[in-house]
């Protein structure tokens, strides 16, 4: 659509995300969009809005730019020296404490944020004029929305399901979604309810990317291994999948289930199997750096969630040619998988109902075969090749759309990402010939 | 791998521990085998369940075991192991022996790195005494002991 015209420089893409250097799926799947991008020309920075550790956790393209907005580490700021630095520094612990004024309190990272933050991102967003800005999740997002108006171009990530969110949350949705470019979605059922509540928005269906298809098929037929993998966190439900697991352990006392993630329940996620006398079934495995291995060694994958935006694990898992017992929960497997193809979806919440349907995949191995086939198909769509290419040119076509609006400070010589952006970037060079 | 005590299911509870395990690496003739796939015959005889406090080696408790080929299964009462000159933890390191070789407890032929953390059992208390199986960093099975008070469980 550029071929008449010299190329414009690419505009330099922002993705703000809540912590760039935590493990979430979504800062995961933001780091391989980044990761294509920049290889494909992009110049691409991303935004931590907090940081609470040195190093980012998934591999991430040297070229891509990490910054923080509020960095806290333990020894990231110097003993304040001088009235006016010991005053600015009391200030930010007492704001540091006091609760969020903009976010709505049912944000599920609501406890996350504090007047600090919200300061200091709204005065970080008011910088912005030019490029491209993503917000990741409904607090930045109506941030943005509200803040983010010197001339950035702005699309909204919308990772759940609307009616996932809390009842303030929604009202903040359907307030401030109609200010973004764009609003991007992971499920057709979440575009065509997004686009229902938000007439005359732009909302695009772009699925989260596996970050490789390329990976060692396991052999359903050969472990006696199931796989369960995800933040210990009350929204992944192993607080079901475990008391599931109790009802078949009898049966299938050969089967063992590895549950991989770390988080805040785990030491009640282990008084559950000590009750349940599953300590030699299942296992709290902790987080590993080398998941696709473990995929590779098992035999099903394990969804309880009680809800999820796109589940990224699954779709990995499906890819090492694993069938899928899921949960039919909001809004994510259903989204995927088909029943009795390449997995069994069940009753949501219900641990009965996955109880048999984990006990018909232990007791079929032929079945686990053919479904294991039919999920490597399934996850084909959600490879990065399928994926980012969509990225592109949602970027591209907002870009043009941006320009002809004459937003902000673009003057037309240096274009978005040029002189009007961070210091020390050079796109114009990268950008000249993308692949 | 050297011949050890594969353990395959720990089970403490009701204030009792049981070991279910195989041995492995013995061969018919009753020297160390190299992979233990043809060690079934040489693990007759009487087998017994040791276990050895750790800071002092002289201090044995022992069980029968039964075996069934080379799966092997004991247990004991944690009252046993009460004593009253504990320090604060005390440990006990679990073998099978025959009365001529002390075979180690442990779990090494599986996938799993980390066991100590990963492989996680319920503690077991009796009076004072509190007692959880736990593997060490070299993936061997021991007892961790904490009386109330050292020295009075």
């Amino acid at each position: 659509m550029t071929d008449r015209r010299p190329r414009r420089p690419l505009p330099k893409i922002r993705y703000l995300l809540l912590h760039a250097y935590g493990r979430g799926g979504t800062i995961r799947t933001v780091m391989n969009q980044a990761n294509s991008l920049v290889a494909a020309g992009w110049d691409v920075e991303l935004v931590s809005a907090v940081r609470r550790r040195d190093d980012v956790q998934f591999p991430l393209d040297e070229r891509v730019r990490v910054s923080t907005v509020v960095d806290l580490r333990e020894g990231a700021r110097t003993q304040p020296s001088g009235l006016l630095a010991r005053w600015r520094d009391r200030r930010r612990s007492r704001l540091l404490e006091e609760p969020a004024r903009h976010i709505p309190q049912g944000e599920f990272g609501y406890r996350y944020f504090n007047r600090y933050l919200e300061d200091e991102l709204i005065a970080y967003l008011r910088t912005l004029t030019d490029g491209i800005l993503v917000t990741t999740r409904p607090a930045l997002n109506f941030l943005a929305a509200e803040h983010a108006t010197g001339g950035v171009i702005r699309v909204a990530q919308e990772h759940m399901n609307h009616g996932t969110h809390r009842r303030d949350v929604q009202k903040r949705i359907r307030q401030t979604y109609p200010t973004f470019d764009t609003v991007a979605v992971l499920t057709e059922r979440d575009r065509e309810e997004y686009a229902e509540l938000l007439p005359g928005t732009r909302v695009v269906r772009i699925p989260n990317a596996a970050h490789s298809l390329d990976q060692a098929p396991a052999d359903p037929g050969a472990s006696r291994i199931a796989v369960a993998a995800g933040r210990l966190a009350p929204q992944k439900g192993f607080d079901m999948l475990i008391p599931a697991w109790a009802k078949l352990v009898g049966t299938h006392p050969d089967w063992q289930l590895r549950i991989y993630g770390s988080g805040e329940k785990k030491a009640q996620l282990r008084a559950l199997i000590e009750k349940h006398h599953l300590y030699n079934h299942v296992f709290l495995m902790g987080h590993t750096d080398r998941l696709d291995d473990e995929l590779a060694k098992a035999s099903f994958y394990v969804l309880s969630s009680r809800f999820e935006g796109l589940p990224m694990v699954m779709i990995e898992a499906m890819s090492h040619a694993l069938p899928v017992v899921s949960f039919d929960c909001p809004t994510g497997p259903a989204d995927v998988l088909t029943h009795g193809v390449d997995g069994l979806l069940v009753a949501p919440e219900d641990p009965d109902a996955l109880a048999d349907a984990m006990a018909r995949m232990m007791s079929d191995e032929k079945l686990r075969a053919e479904m294991g086939t039919a999920a490597v198909l399934t996850a084909a769509s959600y490879g990065p090749d399928a994926v980012h290419p969509r990225w592109e040119s949602l970027f591209t076509e907002l870009s043009e759309l941006g320009g002809l609006g004459g937003l902000g400070g673009v003057d037309g010589s240096g274009g978005p990402g040029g002189p009007g952006g961070s210091a020390s970037v050079e796109p114009v060079e990268s950008a000249g010939s993308p692949a | 791998m050297k011949p050890h005590a594969e353990i395959d299911e720990v089970w403490p509870r009701d204030g009792r521990i049981r070991l279910v395990g195989r041995i492995h690496g013995r061969t018919t003739d009753g020297t160390d085998g190299t992979d233990g796939t043809d060690g079934t015959d040489g693990v007759d005889g009487d087998w017994r369940l040791v276990l050895i406090r750790r800071a002092h080696p002289g201090r044995r408790l022992d069980y029968p075991a039964r075996l069934q080929g080379d799966r092997f299964e004991s247990e004991w009462p944690v009252a046993d192991l009460a004593a009253s000159d504990y320090a604060a933890v005390e440990e006990w390191d679990i073998h099978l022996s025959d009365g001529s070789t002390e075979l180690r407890a442990g779990r090494h032929l599986d996938d799993v790195r980390g066991k100590k953390k990963i492989f996680v059992y319920p503690e077991q208390r009796v009076g004072g005494l509190a007692v959880r199986p736990y593997y060490t960093v070299k993936d061997n099975l021991s007892l961790e002991c904490r009386s109330r008070t050292g020295g009075t469980a």
